[in-house]
């Protein structure tokens, strides 16, 4: 008597992330294994990152080097700048990347941290002389008219009408202000410091990173946060809390999402979330899923984190750029464990961004500054993965025979597509490719009488494939080189016949 | 009968009688005048002469020297040298006396020499006494506001335009103006008090004449017994010489009067006989 073919349909497999942390046996098909090059969805589907478009044209000043920092210079009057670093230089613009370093100014690091303020674009980095660009021409903070008191600090924060300035590699527990509205005057007016060394809950501590949240002062020290109400008025500002054991592992990974600070800590990406509901400092998780794989990751890491939040994407990117991986947490909602969906891109170049002021974002790579559009890298393809974990069928005593998977695709436009499974947690995958068709989006009217079809949108692509062998668990798994158009993965449905026991 | 008289008269009423009688009356005359000298030096040799009149008043009315003890045992003493003839008084105290004015004095050069010394040092002095007392407090606000700022992790606080914190450029100020306050309080007590130094040795310094004053007030009775007694004798001898002088006048006067009588007798004498002896036969 033949066996019931049993259908198990992954329905937006893989929508929840990656899950690396929880046994494969048990965890929720709607995780995956492995999520390359993929984000969330509109739909909640996973489906391949956008890819980006190089938009500088002239790279010659860049050299061989690569962008390090972009930050868009928001000026009232007149057009806005894009400003980058790369190759030990600053430059503006993004078609052609003009070289405005002073002259007679020697950078020896791309480390740079750029800041608005008042009309003004303020660089830091550490061991090195302040940069103010004023939309004319940078010149070193130190020259300009009225400077006092400039410090050497590797972060800076543009909050409560003040530059606040830290990171001094002499005074690595204190925190400068600038006087009100005066970005180069650090000994005058309200201008002041604070030594915090006496303050930190574990003792000691270095500052690394600082924020500016409901009103609060952010101090983020390596493995300790200081935080101060009152900054309006530095003077007077006092202690609101502290938190011991967590703290910031590098001043680029603060972000702000508008009613959170996201911030890698040395156990993974961290949120303030519930610090206003609670008044207190309940350090919520958002890389719970890939806690360990993220701490190997900044454990690896030697060169630079970068991170940007875009809100128009619904996500946060962490880039470990030494490693060239970078994930990706969708930041518009959380799981149930408090942690965020993430997906991870691998060998992107991505090494800095930037948020512009109408969304758009903007990348820096080894080719210039690009813009997170489009679906291909710079006119070349990149992969999409997706691993789903073990699957057992709800039995992980039987054997499971693969009849047919049938992936349901969502766009993928003459992609080829490679369907793949394995066996019992064997790195050997048999694979199955087709090839989407050029799924040309007709509309009635429009297209009534040409070769398309009409369709309503967004092509779906259904496929039917022959599986082979079997095994007590399976995973799935899809990859598609995606060369100009969107891809995601509605659903795969699973059709095995469920054997014997073992 | 003829009487011898008779023949007197006869013999008087001749030239040579005449003669007679005008030598007579002239000798008496003579003699009165002589008398009239001889008492006048009388008169001088008993009202001024060495043993007269006034050389006994002058022993009478010599000064007599004397002594007065008060009842503190201070004494005032008033002599004439012998030799000199100078007069000379001596006042001493009693020793208990003697030694508080002495104590006094010595106190009042110490006051007076405190009085004049620069302030500086006591001001100094006085300042440091009274931060030595406001410290205690100071150290407890800087405590209670070191406290207050490591609750609020405000410690490392450094202002432009505080220097530290608020707070602590507000205990600074306060306790600098504190310490100012000290400074002239501690000014104006060293002048104060140099002031009344100065009153209490001026005060001593009246206080060791106090003694003597009171030994020359003690004196006052003593001096007016010896007064009354200088006045007596004075009276006695004024009485004694004016009784002197009125018997020696009335002697004088007796003596005048007879060198009087003698005088104009014996010039009505002579005029008579030389009036008879030359006068013309009709």
């Amino acid at each position: 008597m033949a066996q019931e073919l049993k259908s198990i349909n992954l329905v937006a497999p893989a929508f929840k992330g990656i899950n690396t942390e929880d046994s494969p046996l048990a965890q929720d098909p709607s995780f995956a294994e492995v999520a390359d090059n993929a984000v969330i969805d509109k739909r909640g589907r996973i489906a391949a990152r956008k890819g980006h478009s190089v938009i500088t044209t002239n790279k010659t000043a860049l050299g061989s080097g690569t962008i390090r920092a972009i930050k868009e210079f928001d000026r009232s009057v007149g057009s806005n700048v894009i400003l980058s670093v790369g190759n030990n230089k600053i430059f503006t613009g993004t078609t052609t990347l003009t070289d405005a370093t002073p002259g007679g100014y020697t950078i020896t690091a791309d480390n740079w941290k750029i800041v608005n303020f008042n009309d003004k674009a303020y660089l830091f980095q550490a061991s090195q002389a302040p940069l103010v660009y004023d939309g004319s021409s940078v010149v070193r903070l130190d020259s300009v008219a009225g400077a006092a008191g400039v410090v050497q600090g590797n972060e800076v924060l543009s909050a409560f009408g003040r530059l606040w300035v830290t990171g001094v590699s002499s005074n690595p527990s204190v925190v400068y202000w600038s006087d009100l509205l005066i970005g180069h005057d650090y000994s005058g007016g309200t201008s002041g410091s604070i030594d915090i060394s006496k303050v930190w809950p574990d003792g000691y501590d270095e500052i690394v990173a600082l924020a500016a949240h409901n009103g609060l002062l952010i101090i983020f020290g390596k493995h300790s946060i200081i935080t101060y109400s009152g900054a309006e008025a530095p003077a007077t500002m006092a202690l609101a809390d502290t938190v011991a054991g967590v703290g910031c592992v590098d001043r680029d990974t603060v972000q702000y999402t508008g009613t959170d600070v996201l911030f890698l800590a040395h156990t993974g990406l961290k949120s303030f979330g519930r610090t206003v509901q609670e008044k207190s400092l309940p350090i919520s998780s958002l890389s719970g899923n890939i806690t360990k794989d993220i701490i190997g990751a900044l454990q690896a890491e030697n060169t630079f984190f970068r991170s940007v939040y875009s809100p128009e994407e619904g996500f946060y990117l962490l880039t470990f750029v030494g490693q060239n991986i970078t994930y990706c947490f969708d930041v518009r909602g959380t799981l149930e464990n408090g942690s965020y969906r993430v997906t991870r891109w691998l060998s992107t170049g991505f090494s800095s961004y930037t948020r512009e002021e109408n969304g758009d974002l903007l990348i820096g790579t080894i080719n210039g500054i690009s813009q997170y559009t489009g679906y291909e890298d710079n006119g070349a393809t990149y992969r999409f993965k997706y691993y789903s974990p073990s699957l057992t069928f709800g039995d992980s005593s039987r054997i499971k025979i693969l009849k047919k998977l049938k992936p349901t695709l969502v766009g993928a436009n003459n992609a080829a597509v490679f369907i793949k499974w394995a066996y019992d947690f064997k790195g050997t995958y048999a694979t199955a490719e087709f090839t989407v068709g050029d799924q040309i989006t007709g509309y009635y009217s429009d297209s009534e009488y040409t070769t398309v079809e009409f369709t309503g949108g967004a092509l779906t692509n259904q496929r039917s494939l022959n599986t082979t062998g079997y095994g007590t668990s399976v995973v799935v798994g899809l990859e598609a080189d995606i060369k100009g158009s969107q891809l995601s993965l509605q659903e795969i449905n699973v059709m095995a016949l469920i054997g014997k026991l073992l | 009968m003829a009487a011898w008289y008779d023949e007197i008269g006869k013999f008087l009423g001749s030239e040579a009688g005449a003669g007679s009688l005008a030598g007579l009356g002239l000798l008496l005359a003579q003699q009165g005048y002589k008398d009239i000298g001889d008492i006048g030096s009388q008169a001088y040799r008993e009202m001024s002469g060495p043993d007269g009149l006034a050389q006994e008043l002058r022993g009478m009315l010599e000064f007599q020297p004397y002594t007065v003890t008060t009842a503190t045992g201070g004494q005032f003493g008033m002599q004439q040298d012998p030799t000199t003839g100078q007069m000379a008084y001596q006042m001493q105290m009693s020793p208990e006396e003697q030694a508080i004015q002495q104590q006094l004095l010595s106190q009042a050069q110490q006051m007076y020499g405190q009085a004049a010394m620069p302030t500086a040092d006591r001001e100094q002095e006085v300042f440091q006494r009274m931060m030595t007392a406001m410290s205690p407090e100071q150290e407890r606000e800087r405590l209670a506001l070191e406290q207050r700022l490591a609750a609020q992790g405000r410690l490392g606080t450094q202002t432009a335009q505080f220097g530290g914190t608020p707070e602590g450029l507000t205990l600074a100020k306060a306790q600098e103006e504190a310490r100012n306050t000290a400074m002239l309080n501690a000014m104006q007590f060293a002048g104060q008090e140099q002031m009344q130094q100065a009153q209490l040795g001026q005060g001593m310094l009246s206080g060791s004449y106090i003694p003597q004053a009171q030994l020359i007030a003690g004196l006052q009775p003593g001096m007016t017994g010896a007064e009354q007694r200088r006045a007596s004798l004075s009276e006695q001898a004024k009485t004694y010489g004016e009784t002197y002088a009125t018997g020696l006048e009335a002697l004088l006067q007796a003596g005048l009067g007879q060198a009087g009588i003698a005088g104009g007798f014996g010039t009505q004498l002579a005029g008579s006989a030389l009036g008879g002896l030359f006068k013309k036969e009709p």
